[in-house]
């Protein structure tokens, strides 16, 4: 069964909307700012991030919404729109849309949910010695919120949840979203990840574990000194062929398949191994030959641990040939949005794809022994791209590669 | 142990790292010369140890990353000796 991607929905620290996104990712523009929402930010040593700009709730959701909708569930919504209403999609009115809506998915991911709620009424209790919560804190924090209020904004009745692994939460959505639709139990599946943890405690949780970067985000350079934290929302539209050439829908890019691992070795140090074996399982799934890819979207967080072991795991799987491949980070410019990474990544992955050009790793200053592969440092490059990979390795050890590929009937 | 280890922070730092020696590291391998990777102390071990230093001196331990000039690394015992007696002086 072929599986096409059929609408597209993005925020991040890029710009509120798909070609906001596009445009600075293959413009190579670094969207990282001082932090704007902590109002701690002095008491913090990592005090940029990479926030969707200027962003006021009030301006976008009611004070009635407000009230149910933390900011990942806003950004998820956001993005869900988006996508929704550029697949041209409808789940209510007549009897075939309502048929569709108990035959589509809403599959996200976040690795945190409605962190911004939990501390908000952690300080309203400990702090504030407040008596009361807000009557709705429990149905705004839990992390299947966002996935919920997409079904319930636009009428979607088929099986939905919510996958939390880290870094790789929507890698994970969309594979599980691609075998519902191979079983046959769904037609469509809205798809990606949210996630809005620019938090007090979330940056200082951060700031312990020693990943993070108060300058800017290198991947595989060097001098690199740590991760940028992200925030934002992807959303993908995911039917399968049949279905959207049954409905004249437009087609961006084709899911090819994809693979996931587990590295059973350490909560935090990546394994080049388990991540090697997610890539040749994406491979094998998509009946791929390794000569078969010219682009790969890395994790590429630009931790010093990270990038030489996802450099190792490449070198693995590809033998030779990892020296003719493109392989980039564009965490290097909108950050790491943790469980929406692999959303927007995708996103990134399909304009590469349509656009035949990698998108650049930005800030890229000195080789790395111990990274040597083509990491497109600091300018797109226009080149053939048929099949790319797009790479999530998340804290736990649990790994997920997704295979695309350029649309052609 | 000599009587320079001894001191402070030198005994307070050592104490801490002492929680920290690989399984298989006898404690007499905890000289101010070693290297941690040496001592059985791998990275996130190195990430608990700074965190144990800040919490016992009430000091903050920047990033080699945020640090011109290379003045910040965490690869000896002696480097995390260095780095909390100047943050203790220049509290």
């Amino acid at each position: 069964m072929r599986i096409v991607i059929t609408g597209m929905g993005a925020i991040s620290s890029l710009g509120y909307d798909v070609e906001s996104f596009i445009n600075g990712v293959h413009a190579g523009e670094v969207a990282f700012r001082p932090i704007q929402q902590i109002p701690q930010v002095d008491q913090l040593r990592v005090q940029i991030a990479a926030e969707v700009p200027d962003y006021d709730e009030t301006e976008r959701f009611s004070k009635k919404e407000l009230a149910l909708y933390d900011r990942f569930t806003q950004f998820q919504l956001l993005s869900a729109r988006e996508a929704i209403a550029d697949a041209g999609l409808e789940f209510t009115g007549s009897l075939a849309n309502q048929n569709l809506a108990e035959r589509t998915s809403v599959i996200m991911g976040s690795g945190i949910g409605g962190q911004t709620t939990q501390e908000q009424n952690y300080k309203r209790l400990y702090d504030d010695k407040a008596k009361r919560l807000p009557p709705l804190t429990v149905p705004k924090l839990i992390p299947n919120a966002a996935s919920s209020h997409v079904t319930m904004e636009f009428g979607i009745k088929g099986p939905s949840f919510t996958i939390a692994s880290a870094c790789a939460s929507s890698a994970h959505s969309i594979a599980q979203a691609c075998m519902m639709l191979r079983t046959g139990l769904i037609d469509v599946a809205v798809t990606g990840g949210s996630e809005a943890c620019i938090t007090f405690g979330t940056v200082k949780g951060w700031e312990a574990l020693r990943v993070t970067s108060n300058s800017t985000c290198r991947p595989f350079s060097k001098d690199r000194t740590g991760m940028i934290l992200g925030e934002g929302s992807g959303t993908i539209i995911i039917e399968t062929l049949e279905h959207a050439q049954e409905r004249g829908a437009k087609i961006y890019a084709e899911v090819l398949g994809f693979g996931m691992s587990s590295d059973a070795g350490n909560i935090v140090q990546p394994s080049s191994d388990g991540a090697a074996r997610a890539m040749k399982a994406a491979l094998k799934d998509a009946q791929l030959n390794p000569e078969d890819v010219q682009y790969i979207n890395a994790h590429g967080t630009g931790t010093p641990q990270n990038d030489p072991s996802e450099t190792a795991a490449i070198r693995d799987v590809f033998g030779s040939y990892a020296d003719k491949l493109a392989v980039s980070s564009t965490k290097s410019m909108h950050g790491h949005a943790l469980g929406a990474a692999a959303a927007l990544e995708t996103i990134a992955v399909v304009s590469a794809l349509q656009r035949q050009s990698a998108p650049p790793t930005m800030n890229f200053t000195e080789a790395d022994p111990k990274c040597d592969l083509d990491y497109v440092p600091n300018k797109a490059r226009p080149m053939n791209i048929e099949i790319a990979l797009n790479n999530s390795f998340a804290f736990g050890g649990l790994n997920a590669v997704i295979a695309f590929k350029r649309w052609q009937e | 142990m000599s009587e320079a280890i001894q001191d402070t922070p030198q005994k307070e730092v050592l104490d801490i790292l002492a929680k920290y020696l690989g399984e298989d590291v006898d404690a007499d391998k905890l000289t101010l010369e070693a290297n941690l990777e040496d001592l059985g102390i791998d990275s996130m071990d190195v990430v608990e140890i700074i965190f144990d230093l800040e919490e016992t001196f009430d000091i903050d331990v920047p990033n080699p990353g945020d640090v011109e000039g290379g003045s910040i690394k965490f690869d000896s015992v002696q480097d995390l000796i260095n780095i909390v007696k100047t943050l203790i002086e220049n509290k």
